[in-house]
């Protein structure tokens, strides 16, 4: 958000530079628009893409330039016409809010992250009220074992166009996956869900059909463990949540362990390469799927970019070879392919692979010294 | 206890007009009160299908409004959405005809009730000191202030020599805590609109006129004497432009003397049509400079709204 405080009136850029560095999650702001008619530099009204069950609650937040002291207004989506957050029944009153609008500070700039998390905190019970209104006995069953998970949310959608669906984001594990990782760089803690999807409204089916079911995770947890590689256990016929989650969860606890002791494996193959190619140029740290090494044969030298799966030493690492000496039209270095079908064995010790690395490359460099000069001179 | 259900809401085409007017002028968002009254109509269906039921109709006019920019510290509400039931007694000393409800004209904007406006709506049709009574009804019943029009510019408007303004109207429901959108229909004279006659009632404002006798202390007489002076000073400047116009002249227009007359009646208009013109031009003058000042307030609220977050 570089170009928030040019234009965007002060005041808001206080607010929403603190709600998006301080809030929980990861915040977006779709647009900014002015509504004024004159002067249409000066952003006061915007769009918020809010997480929510696996997807994005969207909502205007509309402030007035004209008059800074003014608390924003909220304007929610077309399909939650029926949210009003100070008037749900059954909640706990909203005392603590309330106040904070009546005396609403605009010099505070921790006032909008309070009032987007408590406008949250309310969305979670009306979606979860909604879900619970649903005349479905199966749903209402499988609600009953999961609610007191920590964390869970669910979300009634209804269109015109499709059949109604719950969905659960059930988060699993009760495990903090960032205090795993040394020197762990994420800002947010890094979470697993088991997206569940139940179509409802159809009373004539017989046999209840299986949920839809698809692991989520956050992006960024990929570069320790890919949730891609993970297959489902099977969903058996009369199935609840209850039965189903703590198998996925013991399998998944064993996958996530497996996964952060293989962070030791790669940074001891780094370290067997460096035997033989010297100190890396560039190498990843935390992770260790990437390392740069410089290298040369007789007087042509090229960089070695290894990039290693988080399957290794199962998957051979891909090597990349960049000429120092050779660049293209367009004065980029020349690169090589990506090269993954050299000789590998998951058997071999780590410094065996090392070796066997450097002796393939041995050969190789020959290869993309010929591309290289050639590539030059077209 | 509930209001009951309207059947449709009716704005006169003049009121939704100025409405847009005062939207469309005003730098920033306003809002206001609506004034109408509620009537059973049972409707005219002079078809020869007699299955159309013949139940009466409740129709909500909307005759009036008042507005404010908003937000302003002469709201009717706080910042919460609750009605501040003194200040809107204020707003209602003046007015005579029953409170329907409010509006809320936003830019830029989706068109659908906000968190706030949901609660200044809900407050205020809560309030059954504010109702009026239902005309025609069958027995005496009461309508609470619930009615909500909403007007609203699209939020992406890339063309900005068109002007979109699109309004929608709700009803307020108590008992589901929830608006119901309403249809509008305009009125506007014509056949079609027949029917809306039979419940026109007329309420045009005249000023107070200033005629009361108590109070004859000094200071009151000098302040009268000041007004009638002024009130003189009004009709003399409203009798210059009229010159030419004098009632004796008109009668020349009758009869045989018309014929001979056309030379004068084309200096009579042309008179009229330089007037006309000098009374725009002042008029442009005028509204020149009202939009240079609001520029200039523009630029200082901003001036004091950064210097406020720089502290």
């Amino acid at each position: 958000m570089g170009g928030v405080t040019d234009t965007v009136p002060p005041f808001i850029a206080a607010h929403l530079t603190h709600l998006l560095s301080h809030f929980p999650l990861t915040l977006k702001v779709q647009q900014m628009w002015s509504s004024d008619k004159y002067n249409s530099t000066l952003f006061d009204r915007f769009t918020l893409l809010i997480p929510y069950c696996l997807d994005f609650i969207k909502w205007d937040i509309i402030y007035n330039a004209d008059s800074p002291s003014t608390a924003p207004d909220f304007i929610f989506g077309p399909e939650d016409c029926d949210f009003h957050p100070f008037h749900m029944a059954s909640s706990v009153e909203p005392t603590q809010p309330n106040n904070s609008f009546n005396d609403w500070n605009y010099k505070d700039p921790s006032r909008l992250l309070n009032l987007v998390q408590y406008l949250r905190d309310q969305y979670v019970l009306y979606q979860r009220k909604r879900v619970e209104a649903v005349d479905d006995d199966r749903l209402k069953f499988e609600i009953s074992t999961i609610i007191s998970r920590e964390g869970i949310e669910m979300h009634l959608t209804s269109s015109a166009e499709k059949p109604e669906e719950v969905k659960f984001a059930v988060p699993l594990m009760d495990m903090n996956i960032n205090k795993m990782v040394p020197s762990c760089p994420w800002r947010y803690s890094q979470k697993i869900y088991l997206q569940v999807v139940y179509p409802v409204g159809r009373i004539y089916l017989s046999a209840p059909s299986a949920p839809r079911l698809k692991l989520v995770s956050s992006p960024e947890l990929k570069a320790l463990f890919s949730i891609d590689d993970i297959k489902l256990p099977p969903w058996l016929d009369g199935m609840c949540l209850a039965e189903y989650l703590p198998n996925l969860e013991e399998y998944l606890e064993k996958q996530v362990l497996e996964a952060v002791s293989l962070v030791d494996v790669r940074r001891h193959f780094i370290e067997a390469l460096a035997c033989l190619f010297g100190r890396p140029v560039e190498a990843d740290p935390v992770f260790c799927r990437k390392a740069t090494f410089l290298s040369a044969s007789g007087v042509f030298t090229f960089l070695v970019h290894i990039i290693i799966p988080t399957q290794f030493p199962k998957q051979q690492p891909a090597l990349m070879l960049q000429s120092s000496q050779h660049f293209n039209a367009q004065m980029a270095p020349i690169k090589s392919r990506l090269i993954s079908d050299y000789p590998w064995s998951p058997r071999w010790e780590i410094p065996l692979m090392a070796e066997r690395i450097c002796e393939f490359l041995a050969d190789e460099a020959l290869n993309f010294k010929r591309q290289c000069s050639e590539g030059q001179l077209q | 206890m509930d209001n009951p259900t309207l059947q449709k809401i009716a704005i006169s085409g003049p009121t939704l007009a100025s409405l847009i007017q005062r939207f469309s002028t005003s730098s920033s968002s306003i809002d206001g009160l609506l004034f109408g009254h509620v009537t059973h109509v049972t409707p005219l269906n002079l078809t020869d299908d007699s299955s159309t039921t013949d139940s009466p109709t409740l129709l909500a006019t909307v005759t009036g409004f008042l507005s404010s920019p908003s937000p302003s510290t002469t709201s009717f509400f706080d910042s919460s959405g609750t009605v501040n039931t003194s200040s809107l007694h204020r707003l209602l000393l003046h007015h005579n005809s029953s409170l329907l409800g409010w509006f809320s004209a936003r830019r830029k904007t989706p068109i659908r009730p906000s968190m706030h406006e949901f609660s200044v709506t809900a407050s205020l049709s809560s309030l059954s000191q504010f109702s009026s009574p239902i005309k025609n009804a069958t027995q005496p019943s009461n309508f609470n202030p619930c009615i909500f029009l909403l007007f609203a510019s699209p939020t992406s408007d890339h063309t900005a020599h068109i002007h979109t303004h699109e309004y929608r109207a709700y009803q307020f429901r108590r008992a589901g805590n929830s608006f119901e959108a309403k249809s509008i229909d305009i009125i506007n004279i014509g056949p079609a609109f027949r029917g809306h006659y039979g419940s026109f009632s007329p309420n045009s404002m005249f000023p107070a006129l200033d005629c009361e006798i108590e109070g004859s202390r000094m200071k009151e007489d000098e302040e009268r004497l000041s007004r009638m002076k002024q009130a003189a000073k009004d009709k003399k400047e409203l009798d210059d432009y009229a010159v030419g116009f004098e009632i004796g002249k008109l009668s020349k227009l009758m009869g045989s003397e018309a014929m001979s007359y056309t030379a004068g009646l084309e200096d009579l208009y042309e008179k009229m049509l330089v007037k006309i013109q000098n009374l725009t031009r002042s008029v442009e003058n005028s509204s020149a400079k009202v939009l240079e000042l609001e520029n200039h307030n523009r630029k200082l609220k901003h001036k004091i709204s950064r210097s406020a977050a720089s502290e």
